[in-house]
Order: structure tokens, then sequence, then C-alpha cells
């Protein structure tokens, strides 16, 4: 009798503790009635000119070309990466199959092990480091976030240096001017 | 025993290379070697055009030289191996169905395309694990193999296929050419070894040319696909999922493999006795025991060299139509590949 209810008290407790971890999920930001479409995603250099009277904005002729094609085809341009996080169907199965495969691989690597297969370990890593590139290649911008590149933008402008990172031209309605966001972040805000 | 049942002997000794005894091993690489080069030159300089000539010529005949092997190679009695074959078959035929209904069902407005790269993740996901399962019957066919891996393995790829489900049947389309190059190691390993290793170093060639055509073709401006059918070749040699690669280096480099496939099932197999004397059905396992079936065996090939006919009509009548219907319907011999492949393993 005292089994069972400490067994119904700790299932209970872990139920309870599903309110919390869900109470700690972020409301969803509302979406925006328009959303601004990507056309382009390609690199940006910010440098100074102590001679020049005015900002001057240069793009090449190659991405000029990808930018009307990508109008054309109206969002076909849209980076793997950003598709795959619209589509949460798609993760999940990936992450469903990626723990399937690390489940099997160890269970094939005991086996292996047993018989100091050593080719076993081979296929693991070679497996890891396909895992790896397929990954470089999905999210297609591997290392750090964008925003680390920005970081240093205060002092370089200061200093009359260039500075260098990713940028994603975008369309937005209306008929404002052209717009440079930079993803800056204070001491505070940063992650 | 089980070896022995593996084997389906008329395709091993019956024929035995035909030219075998005047062709020696460097003549034999020196063939391959040029048609490699001459396909790489082809394919590199005239890629559209290639592409077009070669379906509209081999890509029927390649399928009828596929299925004729694939009859030799299949065992008059299937013993052991008879579960394997049971799911070799319902999955080529319940693979090929769901393949083609997905075009089927879009032009028949019965399904939207909206959920493409879902529908297309879980074919390749279903293909996978299929030949995981093939994989592991054939490991457990002899107590020497362990072939549990391919589950992990199988599993990994699927998580890759549904991160970016479209560049994996991309993968396909490229990965699938060089099979053919497989099954003329496993054949030369059993019917010419002296030539194996001479083949082996020529395979050696094969990365160096694609990394030639690679460097050569990156810098070269996109195709002009300004017409239905010229943008169905880039578009199937993935010119809409890599917008930022040379079309014409994609559909050389495709054009090039598919002419090493071609080449592979229509000339270098039959060449080595491969596929038996073309026109005896009695070199076919099934044919040639005392209960088989050389009546039906027979009109099976006669009915088949009907549809590479027929197939030559439609391309004349309708090339780009045809090409269409025709690489929905060749799905199946790609996964008819599968299990005869690692019969031969």
């Amino acid at each position: 009798m005292k089994r069972i209810l400490i067994s119904s008290a700790a299932v209970l407790a872990l139920f309870a503790s599903a309110i919390f971890a869900f109470a700690d999920i972020a409301r969803p930001n509302p979406s925006p009635a328009v959303e601004a479409k990507t056309l382009l995603y390609s690199g940006l250099e910010i440098v100074t000119d102590p001679k020049a009277y005015e900002a001057r904005l240069q793009i090449s002729q190659d991405a000029l070309r990808r930018m009307q094609q990508g109008a054309a085809e109206s969002g076909a341009t849209t980076s793997l990466g950003t598709r795959l996080m619209h589509s949460s169907t798609r993760t999940m199965m990936a992450g469903m199959f990626m723990f399937l495969a690390v489940s099997f691989a160890g269970v094939w690597l005991a086996r292996s092990g047993q018989r100091r297969n050593q080719k076993a370990v081979v296929g693991v890593l070679l497996i890891a480091a396909f895992l790896g590139a397929a990954t470089v290649m999905v999210r297609a911008n591997a290392g750090p976030p964008g925003y680390i590149r920005w970081q240093n933008l205060p002092q370089h402008l200061k200093d009359g240096k260039p500075t260098y990172g990713g940028v994603s031209v975008e369309v937005v309605p209306g008929d404002g001017n052209i717009k440079l966001i930079i993803p800056l972040r204070t001491k505070n805000q940063g992650e | 025993m089980e070896r022995a049942e593996n084997i389906s002997v008329a395709g091993w000794s019956a024929p035995r290379a035909r030219v075998g005894w005047r062709v020696s091993a460097k003549v034999f690489a020196a063939i391959l070697l040029a048609g490699a080069f001459t396909s790489a030159a082809l394919a590199s300089w005239l890629p559209l055009q290639m592409s077009i000539a070669t379906v509209f010529l081999f890509a029927g005949p390649h399928n009828w030289f596929e299925a004729r092997y694939f009859l030799m190679r299949l065992p008059a009695r299937f013993g052991r191996s008879r579960n394997f074959f049971v799911v070799a078959f319902a999955g080529i035929f319940l693979l090929t169905l769901g393949y083609i209904s997905f075009p089927a069902l879009y032009y028949a407005n019965l399904w939207s395309g909206a959920n493409w790269p879902t529908a297309i993740a879980t074919w390749n996901s279903a293909l996978l694990l299929w030949i995981a399962a093939l994989i592991v019957m054939r490991g457990r066919q002899t107590s020497r193999r362990d072939w549990f891996w391919a589950l992990p393995v199988a599993f990994t790829l699927c998580a890759v296929n549904w991160l970016a489900p479209d560049l994996f049947s991309l993968a396909i389309v490229y990965v699938h050419p060089l099979i053919a190059l497989w099954f003329l190691d496993r054949h030369l390993r059993r019917t010419k070894p002296e030539w194996l290793s001479v083949y082996r170093r020529c395979l050696l060639v094969l990365p160096v040319l694609l990394l030639g055509m690679l460097w050569q073709l990156s810098r070269t401006p996109s195709l002009a696909d300004d017409n239905g059918l010229f943008w169905r070749i880039t578009q199937h040699a993935g010119a809409e999922l890599l917008p930022n690669v040379s079309s014409h280096m994609l559909v050389s480099t495709h054009v090039f493999l598919e002419m090493l496939h071609y080449g592979v099932w229509i000339v270098a197999l039959p060449l080595i006795g491969a596929s038996g004397a073309i026109w005896k059905v009695n070199t076919i396992p099934l044919a040639r025991r005392t209960s088989g079936f050389p009546k039906l065996i027979g009109a099976f090939l006669v009915i088949g060299l009907f549809a590479v006919a027929l197939l030559w009509v439609g391309f004349s009548a309708n090339y780009s139509a045809m090409r269409d219907v025709y690489f929905a319907v060749a799905v199946a011999h790609v996964m008819a590949e599968a299990p005869f492949l690692l019969r031969m393993i």
C-alpha cells in the first residue's frame, strides 16, 4: 500500500512538473500581417570613407541579377535553414530518425565491441562527420551566429576600419527609405 | 549449400565472356578509359543535346538489358531466399506505385502538391528502410556476416533526408548511375578476375575526371533553359535546388554519369557475357529448369522489345512528355538494382 502511494505521488509530481515546463515556454509572438520576403543572402561590408559626401550602397552585378531572379521567383530562394525552421514536422521526423540512428548505432557498437571490430568505430566516426557536414549544409551559416560579427562595428567605425558580416536582402511593403538593420546587442541584451 | 543456392549458376558460367579470350586486360582498360573520356568531353561540350540524344537512344534498351540481366540472376528456386525476394518484389511494387502516384494525383487535381517535401521525404524514408531491411536479411543468410550496421546508417540517412528531402532526392539522381559500375565490379570478380585490378585502377580515374569537369564547368554561365524541354533537363539535374551553381556544370555531370551507366549496361556487361546469349532464353534459370517457364520468359523479353520500340515512338511524338513519363516509371529499375546487387555481395 505504501509503495502504491509513493508511486502515485511520484507520478503525480511528474505530471505536475509538466505544468511548470509548459509555463516556461514563451508565448508565441503574434505573426505580422505582412511578412518580409527574403530575396538574397549575401555578405555585407561596412566601410567608412572620410572623403565621401554621401552614403553609398554598392551592389555587384551578380548580386543584382540574383536579387532580380529572387524577386521574380518570389520566395523560391529562401534558404534551406529558413524553410526547415518553418517545418516543424520535418524537424521532428529528422530528430526521431536521429534518435533511432544513435540508439541502433549504440546497440551495434556494443555488439561489435564484443567481436573487437575496430571498423565499427571508424564507421560511426564517418557517420558523425557526414552528419556534421549535412548540418553545415542545411544551416548554411556554420559557425557563430551572425550578430557576433557586428559586435565590433561601433569601435571599427570610430577607428575607420571595415566590418564584414552576412546580410539578408528583404523586400518590405510600403514606400519608405532603404533601411539597414544591424543586429547589435548591448551588454545587457547579449545571450 | 547456401552458397550454391545463392549463385544462379547460368549467369556465371554458361555464356562465359564471348570475347574474353580475344580481349586482353589492357585493351579492356583502354576501351573503358576511351569511353569515359569521350563521354566526359561530349557531356561537357554539348550537355543538353547529349542528354536528349542519350535518353532517346539508350534509356529503353538499357532497361531491357537490365531486365534480362536480373532474370539471369533470379534463382530457379528461391529456397531460403524466399523471404528476401518477397520483401524485394513487394518493395519494388509498392515504392514504384507510390512514386508514380505523386504526379498522377497532382495531374488528376486530387492533390495540390502542397506538402511535396513531406511526401517525398516519406517516400525516401520508405526506400531507405526497405534497403536496410534487405541488407539485414541478406546478412542473416550467412553466419559470417553481421550487417546490423545497415539500420543505424539507414536511420541516419533518413534523418538527413527529412532535413533536406529535395536535395536527398537529387543525390539519388546522381548516385544511381554509379551503381552500374558496382555491378560490373562484382561481375568481373566472378567471371574475369584477371581484369578486376585493371578495372579498379580505371575507376580511380573517375573522380579525377569528375573533379576536372566540375572545376572547368563551374565558371561557365548557366544554360539557356528558355524552352520547356531544356527547362525540364536543367531541373532534373538540380538547377532549381542549387540556383548558385552553373546549370551547365550540373547537366554535364549528370549526362556524363548517365552515359557511363548506359555504357555499362548496354556495352560492358553484355561484352563480358554477363547478359548471356541475348536471344537464348535457356540461359535464364527460370526458363531452363525442368518445370520452368521458357515461353513466359520469352514472351516477357519480346514484349520488352516492343516496349522499347514504343518508347522510341513516344519520344519521337512528344519528347518532353515521354521523358517525364519515362523517368517516373523508370524508378522501378532503380529499385530493382538493390536486391540483385545485394545478392552479388
